[in-house]
């Protein structure tokens, strides 16, 4: 009858499809990955675009991948090594600075230092966060249920699910219930006065979103700052030794040694449909494979509108992922240093060089910037989260020199005019002169610099309009609504087409839930 | 001294306040509403501003009371509306305005000049907006239930709850509670790809609040303002004006035996032995009650009139929270004559400048950072030209709701220059798009957020009572925990639009309030 090359053959080698391969080779399927790039990783690479300086290019740090994970595939044997970033500084226009430092008494004299309401307020705060985390956390590790099925596995787990909120102290849920509604700078109003503090602690809100700290749905955000640490991970917040490459390579070597085969290189064209069940693959070169079961980890435009033929899928569930928002907001710039960024506020070499930096000294500089992307421009004075990987791992830049990792939103996917050259580049001015505001030397010491653009990210990482998380995280594209309403549990309306990409639940970060619960999943249906 | 003991107490005679007496009275319950001003009413009140013109003073727009208003207080026969239609003109500053019809075919001929596929979506949305607001009408029918620490009583009535959704269907609930987080730019943008019909539906997600249309849950405000059987956008006149709305429900309020009283300022709730035992006056004058229900706003209630003793201070400290400073302003002005809509001769009594969701969003940027709107979103409605008891023969009288405009300006204070700017700001605004309007201003009145707390005691000048984003909204309303109308003191209750489900003349959180009193 048909051909049968593997068992299963996953589309996109990121991390989340290496996770999906690992377990479902760790179940002892014959498992094929395939790769467009020539290497694997997606967004978590680390490239020598200069030679002798290693960047991380889009992804940069690690936090919320699961410890299941790396318990399960054993990744440190895999090479996995997790360095601590060790602190959060934020320059001030005004030549201060806030310091957020690993030393909690360091933190609390210093947040004392501009307000000492705040600093009481910062321990209560992260006490009520901690909580809520771990009331989040079972809702993460959940396959989301269809909440029209009346089949007695989603009653089950609607069930298990109301009897977990009902479950939660009367504080804990109207806590949890603002949180998932309010703004981030209405939440942090509440509790804290200090504007470049609200600033910081908001921003992680914003993250990949196309919303500024005011915009109602951002809170929620904030919980996954913390969600990490509730693991018991020591400093959980931290850079892969070697960059996020060695994150993807870890993950691809365990993966390997249960035995899945990575082909890289090998772009998809189509997923093969017969008799309205996914056989195989297409590749761009003409080549078919077949499987019994096909994975995606792509995003969802990709996962279903290209890789796919419409007349394949319900029409009701092409609308809804067709209005999947999935907007690109951010940028990346990588520097090679040839010295040192010295802060004004901060002069010299220090311990704050090991840890992050925040550019974002108020709301109000926040919201401006993304009033600028609203409008369909780069943010002229952006939001920037830096760290020098150099000064974390000496391996990432040769003796003496450094690297440096920008973050930088907002850049919109849509802007005016579209992207070329010349805005590429001028998106990359705007970002050196607001830092050089700060660290005045920093403009010639720099050697190299690569910029990535949302387009960039699309054209080379395959990220739909550069949304880093395979679409926005705003309320009604979570849980069950993710990707698609009745959709969410990793299998789609294609019988033996699944996806496992941060298009699903819990999706966004280099979590690897989505890979892992997809992998459970699909092996139910096969009945290992 | 007291001065009289009742079954129960009702703070103030707007329209939640007298939906609430009625409710009580009806149930046999001695009740009597103190009200500050001379009349009943609230902010349903038409005021005669200059000779022989008369305004809507408050409250802008009357969409529908809830259902269970009109029957229970018999309210069918007394209740006099008259369709507005077309429902709203949207000047472009630029060719014709945007008409928008009730009926579904005029509608769909009006759009079709701006665009083919919009005209034909639009029967379509009109529905599915029906049927959003159907599930949630079901939502606003009750009080909160308790979700968290949920005990028999509370699963019995969620799971009724849940029965009643699932009779409007379980998938318009699902549809439903998807389109709650969105932004009306995203509700919108799944449906419709003209500009102009766009700003002019957006309009309706952000009016009141200090959000703007790419903010989230406005989708959800634009659902909740819509009636099931009527199109988004769909308001009606109440012959005689808004003031017709007020004397109506007192009429009602007196006539099921509640006694109302004016000039009757409370000064201060009385607490005993943790409860309730009624009310002082600020002219000394003591009324007993084992029950108070306050349709004042939740910041005017919790911290003006009752000593914080007797709260708890995680309470106060979330009432403090609550976010209630007004966005908005209103213009009055009268006119010599009505100038000309472009793009049609027919009597267009409705108005709106709110042609783009850039447009509204820039208007709100200006209020995110403490300003007013250098162009404001505006709504105007030209009642002389529904009825002709609200202007002298052949003049015209227009009152305008003006966004944004904060209460908390950034830098100064709301004083006569200011009054005056934003004057000549909603003028310009308006001659732009009505050329001629400003050489027709005969007078003009300006009632800023300050004006309006002044006048009807509306802290922050916040027309709903608070901002209706949705932290605010549902179990949230007024905070996390006491959205069920009781207050911490036993006895207490809330039964404004501070409470489940909001600001608007619908009368539901008077009649919800009621129902949990009468328990």
């Amino acid at each position: 009858m048909s051909r049968q090359d593997y068992d299963a053959i996953i589309v996109g080698g990121g991390h989340n499809g290496l996770i999906t391969s690992a377990y479902l080779g760790r179940a002892g399927l014959k498992t094929l990955v395939l790769e467009r790039r020539h290497l694997v990783g997606g967004a978590a690479v680390t490239e020598e675009i200069n030679p002798g300086f290693k960047y991380s290019v889009a992804s940069y740090v690690v936090s919320l991948l699961r410890p299941e994970i790396i318990r399960d595939l054993d990744l440190p044997r895999h090479g996995l090594e997790i360095l601590p970033l060790e602190s959060t500084v934020t320059p001030l226009p005004d030549g201060d600075y806030l310091g957020r430092w690993a030393d909690h008494d360091q933190t609390r004299r210093e947040l004392y230092r501009h307000s000492p309401r705040d600093a009481d307020a910062y321990d209560d705060f992260g006490t009520l966060m901690y909580q809520l985390a771990w009331a989040v956390k079972p809702i993460l590790a959940m396959v989301p249920p269809d909440p029209l099925s009346m089949s007695p596995s989603d009653l089950r787990t609607m069930l298990r699910l109301g009897k977990h909120v009902r479950g939660l102290g009367e504080k804990q849920f109207h806590a949890l219930y603002k949180l998932m509604t309010m703004s981030s700078a209405d939440f942090l109003d509440e509790w804290f006065e200090f504007e470049p503090l609200k600033a910081t602690m908001s921003a992680s809100g914003i993250i990949g979103t196309f919303l500024g700290p005011r915009s109602p749905g951002t809170a929620y955000v904030l919980l996954h700052h913390y969600m990490g640490e509730i693991d018991g991970a020591f400093r959980a917040w931290g850079m892969a030794k070697g960059g996020n490459g060695a994150v993807s390579e870890s993950i691809a070597s365990a993966a390997r040694e249960h035995g899945a085969e990575i082909r890289l290189e090998a772009p998809v064209d189509q997923i093969i449909v017969r008799g309205g069940k996914a056989v195989g693959v297409a590749l761009e070169n003409g080549d078919e494979l077949y499987a019994r079961t096909v994975v995606s980890g792509v995003d969802p435009k990709r996962t279903f509108l290209d890789l796919m033929d419409e007349g394949d899928l319900p029409a009701e569930f092409v609308d809804a992922i067709r209005r999947f928002r999935i907007r690109g907001s951010s940028g990346k710039v990588n520097l090679s240093l040839s010295e040192l960024p010295d802060f004004t506020c901060l002069p010299g070499r220090g311990p704050h060089h090991r840890g992050a930096f925040s550019i974002s000294p108020s709301i109000e500089y926040l919201e401006r910037a993304y009033d600028d992307a609203k409008y369909g421009d780069f943010s002229r004075r952006p939001y920037m989260d830096i760290i020098i990987p150099s000064m974390i791992d000496p391996g990432m830049a040769p003796p003496g020199r450094h690297v440096m990792s920008i973050f930088v939103q907002y850049a919109p996917f849509d802007i005016n005019g579209g992207w070329d050259d010349a805005k590429r580049e001028a998106f990359g001015d705007a970002v050196i002169n607001t830092l050089a505001e700060y660290a005045p030397n920093l403009p010639e010491a720099i050697i190299h610099r690569q910029v990535m653009t949302p387009m960039d990210m699309q054209e080379v990482m395959g990220l739909t309009e550069g949304n880093i998380f395979h679409g926005e995280l705003s309320l009604h594209q979570l849980f069950f609504y993710r990707p698609a309403p009745a959709w969410s549990d990793y299998r789609t309306p294609v019988r033996g087409y699944y996806q496992c990409g941060s298009g699903t639940h819990p999706g966004g970060g280099v979590c690897g839930a989505s890979g892992r619960l997809a992998a459970l999943e699909i092996l139910k249906d096969l009945g290992r | 001294m007291s001065a009289g003991r009742y079954d129960a107490i009702v703070i103030g005679a707007g329209h939640n306040g007298l939906v609430t007496a009625t409710c009580l009275a009806r149930a046999g319950r001695r009740t009597l509403v103190l009200e500050r001003s001379d009349r009943p009413g609230g902010c349903a009140v038409t005021d005669e501003v200059w000779p022989g013109f008369r305004v809507d003073s408050g409250a802008h727009e009357f969409v529908a009371l809830d259902r269970r208003v009109m029957s229970e207080l018999g309210l069918g026969r007394n209740l006099e509306t008259v369709a507005i239609d077309p429902m709203v003109a949207s000047l472009q500053s630029d060719g014709p305005a945007l008409r928008l019809y009730r009926d579904a075919s005029k509608a769909v001929d009006a759009i079709r000049a701006f665009s083919e596929r919009d005209a034909t979506r639009w029967p379509a949305f009109v529905q599915a907006m029906g049927e959003a607001s159907q599930a949630l009408r079901v939502l606003s029918e009750a009080a909160p239930p308790r979700v968290a620490g949920a005990d028999r009583a509370d699963l019995f009535e969620l799971a009724r709850l849940g029965m009643r959704l699932g009779r409007v269907g379980r998938a318009d609930t699902i549809e439903l509670m998807r389109l709650l987080p969105m932004t009306v730019e995203e509700l919108l943008d799944e449906w419709f790809e003209g500009v102009a019909l766009k700003g002019a539906l957006a309009a309706l997600g952000c009016r009141g609040i200090r959000q703007g249309p790419l903010g989230a849950g406005t989708a959800f405000m634009l659902i909740r303002g819509l009636t099931p059987d009527a199109p988004p956008r769909a308001a009606s006149w109440l012959p005689g004006g808004m003031g017709r709305l007020g004397e109506v429900l007192a009429d009602a309020a007196s006539g099921a035996g509640a006694e109302i009283r004016c000039d009757a300022a409370v000064a201060e709730l009385l607490v005993q032995d943790g409860a309730i035992a009624g009310v002082a006056l600020e002219s000394g004058d003591v009324f007993e009650s084992p029950i108070v229900a306050s349709s004042a706003d939740p910041r005017r209630t919790l911290f003006g009139l009752i000593d914080p003793v007797h709260l708890d201070p995680d309470f106060l400290r979330q009432v403090a929270n609550y976010r209630d400073r007004g966005t908005c302003a209103k213009v009055h002005l009268a006119l010599d004559a009505m100038p000309g809509v472009p793009g049609t001769d027919e009597a267009c009594p409705s108005l709106c400048v709110a042609p783009s969701i850039e447009y509204l969003e820039r208007a709100y940027d200006d209020a995110k950072y403490g300003g007013v709107s250098q162009a404001p979103h505006l709504e105007a409605l030209v009642p002389s030209l529904l009825d002709s008891s609200m202007a002298p023969e052949g003049r015209t009288v227009m009152s305008v709701l003006v966004q944004y405009a904060p209460y908390d300006l950034r830098d100064g204070e709301w004083d006569d220059d200011r009054r005056d700017s934003l004057a000549d700001s909603v003028v310009r605004t308006l001659d732009a798009r009505l050329p001629g309007l400003a050489n027709r201003v005969v007078h003009r009145q300006t009632l800023t957020p300050v004006d309006l707390e002044t006048r009807f005691g509306l802290s922050g000048g916040h027309m709903h009572h608070g901002e209706m984003t949705l932290d605010q909204m549902l179990i949230g309303r007024p905070v996390p925990g006491r959205a069920r109308y009781e207050m911490p003191v036993s006895g207490l209750y809330l039964c404004g639009a501070g409470t489940h489900p909001g600001g608007g003349l619908t009368g539901s959180p008077g009649m919800n309030a009621a129902r949990r009193i009468l328990g």
